[in-house]
């Protein structure tokens, strides 16, 4: 009895871990030796809090490894060796892009020294200054050296919270190259720089998000996570934004914000309930799908009906027709359309495809086939045809008519001479 | 970075003790066309802006300042001195450094026949506001707006060829054939009752004939006309309702009630006519 008690309690107790991964929570944190792991304990000890398992390993060191036998061992790792040269073997940029394909999810740390992490920041689309050109930046004018910036948070970024204080930042920028698929999350002050390094243009922490899901965040200094920048004040009696922002940060990264999926998607026509195998041009074809947003706090998936601007296309070949796909509302998560289908006949494709800044792609494709109308669904009765019509009865009325006169009438050849009767 | 603290916290030791102030002496800007013919030049106030400055496809902007400690009054090299280039509406910036000597002087120029890649892409009507930034270890920071400048309008920034899929794209309607059009009913309906002309005919004559018709209702020749009618009548069932299978059907079943009773039929009216001869 009591242990059954004792049990009930240590569940609820355990039910209790908020902020979990929509992906997993086993996360790998590759510390190099010179940084003291100690020094990061407030983001560490937030990490653990929030329910994730942290393994740590150094640089150099091969167990365990970040993959085997080409599974993905952890589901986040965390890069925090801005100045090793020499990784294991396990840890080459061709085998954290590997990684990205098994979609484990990154948080990567630079620094103004040259090391492998440098040459795959490009593939990335991101441009590194030169080795040795830290961020330098006289603005505000402050106690701190010229490398330690307090940076503002831009309010337009839906992965930050709302209303954070000046974050201090000491690192690299790196200059941002036109790929949609980055994610910019704080930008430099437009008034610190070295040389043509400068600007408001100059990313200092950019998220990207790869094509099939997973995220990574490049992060131009380390310091950025370290206890003395959090617990420095940004003016008198003001914390600094540094333990919200990076909490936020990792969030973004590890999947717990802004990710969306595609619960279910169908297609029926208007009047019915079923999908149908084949469907008839000219249909009205109503189109629904149910989309959820991952909530880290009840580690669940909920429905979610804030997109106002998700979009369907019916495509063969080419989008024949791209309506906006509005939530319904009454039911949270459901997002329906009803719409004509096209005169052209063939195998068509409902097609969403919504990318958006910082929030996970959704795609899907559920492929249809249109055909044209059979023998017996075309307009039965013409205006047209009245005539013919009216011209068929009155021969079929004529015939019985005139069979129904013949086999009853009699012949009249005894009251007069005429043979044949009527027509 | 790491080797550098040392100098870092001498400096900052240094500036705690006083900071000390910079300012700018005799800021001026000449605007000239191509053919090196001044079109502007003006001493510029760091207390008021002057008129917006406006540079064509081939003039030239060249700027001269120095830059001072205000105590001591002497020319100093800051470590960092640059003229920013912001477009208030796009957001668009551009940073360009300006060397500055060891006395001080620093000198800018500005040929649009070849701009430098730091000039931020511009539209047609709306100006980039032109800041001076100089940062230096042992001074307090400086920031002075200088002027407002048109620049003739450039190419658009490129975008990235999947930029368009991250945005909502335009709908697309699809243009349906359009319905096939018949001819107005009034012409069917007059139509069809031209059809039933002949009728009239078939009834006057018929009315001028007065055919009799005494063997109606007699039992071995009602039958026949009565499954008459019922072929009639699945006939007009068909049109409007049935399949072929059913009619089929029906019609197999009505057709052995036809052929008894036009047997019964026909024999009567044999027997008749021989009866009459």
């Amino acid at each position: 009895m009591f242990v059954r008690w004792a049990l009930l309690l240590v569940l609820g107790l355990v039910s209790w871990a908020t902020a979990k991964s929509s992906t997993g929570d086993s996360v790998l944190v590759i510390l190099e030796p010179n940084l003291d792991k100690d020094n990061f304990s407030i983001f560490f000890d937030g990490l653990r809090e929030k329910g994730y398992d942290l393994t740590f390993r150094s640089p150099k060191d091969t167990h365990p490894p970040v993959l085997e036998h080409e599974h993905a061992q952890f589901s986040h790792v965390i890069l925090f060796a801005p100045e090793t040269k020499i990784f294991a073997s396990d840890i080459t940029p061709q085998s954290l892009v590997t990684l990205l394909s098994k979609n484990t999810n990154l948080l990567i740390a630079l620094s103004p020294k040259q090391t492998p992490l440098t040459s795959l920041a490009p593939e990335f689309s991101l441009v590194l200054p030169p080795p040795g050109t830290p961020l330098i930046s006289h603005f505000p004018e402050r106690d701190t050296p010229a490398t330690v910036i307090p940076v503002n948070v831009s309010s337009s970024s839906p992965i930050l919270t709302q209303g954070l204080a000046p974050v201090w930042f000491s690192g690299i920028p790196f200059s941002l190259q036109n790929n949609p698929l980055l994610v910019p999350i704080l930008n430099a002050a437009d008034k610190g720089g070295e040389g043509l390094w400068a600007g408001s243009q100059l990313g200092l922490v950019t998220g990207f998000h790869a094509l099939g899901g997973p995220r990574v965040t490049w992060v131009g200094g380390v310091d950025i996570f370290s206890d003395e920048y959090i617990q420095k004040e940004v003016a008198k009696g003001v914390e600094s934004g540094n333990e919200q922002f990076i909490a936020d940060v990792a969030a973004w990264t590890f999947q717990e914000s802004l990710a969306l999926r595609i619960d279910s998607v169908s297609h029926r026509r208007l009047n019915e309930t079923e999908p149908r195998e084949t469907y008839t041009t000219n249909d009205q074809l109503v189109f629904s799908t149910h989309i959820s947003k991952y909530n880290p706090e009840t580690a669940a998936w909920e429905p979610y009906s804030g997109i106002d601007d998700l979009q369907l296309e019916f495509t063969m070949l080419d989008p024949h027709i791209r309506t906006s796909l509005p939530p319904v509302p009454g039911t949270p998560g459901e997002y329906s359309v009803t719409f004509r289908a096209p005169d052209r006949h063939g195998v068509f494709k409902f097609v969403i495809n919504h990318k958006r800044k910082g929030w996970t792609h959704l795609q899907s494709s559920t492929v249809v086939p249109v055909v044209p109308p059979r023998h017996d669904e075309y307009p039965r009765f013409l205006s047209a045809a009245w005539p013919y019509y009216v011209g068929a009865i009155s021969t079929s009325l004529g015939f019985f008519l005139f069979s129904a006169l013949w086999l009853a009438g009699d012949d009249r050849e005894s009251k007069k001479t005429k043979g044949s009767k009527t027509e | 970075m790491y080797s550098l603290r040392p100098l870092f916290w001498l400096l900052l030791a240094v500036a705690a003790v006083q900071a000390s102030v910079l300012s700018l002496q005799s800021p001026r800007f000449t605007i000239l066309s191509s053919s090196a013919e001044q079109l502007r030049s003006e001493p510029l106030s760091v207390t008021q802006k002057p008129a917006p400055l406006t540079l064509g496809a081939s003039d030239a902007l060249k700027l001269t300042f120095q830059v001072l400690d205000k105590d001591e009054g002497k020319g100093v090299q800051p470590h960092q001195t640059f003229l920013r280039f912001y477009d208030e509406i796009s957001g668009e910036e551009g940073i360009q450094p300006v060397r500055v000597t060891s006395g001080g002087k620093a000198k800018f120029e500005l040929n649009m026949a070849r701009p430098p890649a730091s000039i931020p892409p511009t539209s047609a009507g709306i100006p980039l506001k032109v800041e001076l930034i100089i940062g230096s270890f042992v001074h307090s920071p400086l920031k002075v707006e200088l002027f407002e400048l048109f620049l003739p309008e450039s190419h658009p920034a490129p975008q990235h060829p999947d930029e368009a899929s991250f945005h909502p794209l335009p709908p697309i309607h699809h243009t349906f054939r359009p319905e096939q059009k018949l001819p107005p009913r009034i012409i069917s309906a007059v139509s069809a009752v031209l059809v039933l002309a002949p009728w009239v005919v078939l009834v006057g004559l018929w009315g001028h004939i007065r055919p009799s018709v005494p063997y109606l209702l007699s039992p071995s020749i009602l039958p026949f006309i009565v499954t008459l009618g019922a072929f009639e009548t699945l006939l007009v069932w068909y049109w409007v309702d049935l399949k072929l299978g059913q009619v089929l059907l029906y019609g197999g079943i009505l057709s052995v009630f036809a052929a008894l009773a036009g047997r019964q039929a026909l024999a009567t009216k044999g027997d008749l006519r021989v009866g009459r001869k």
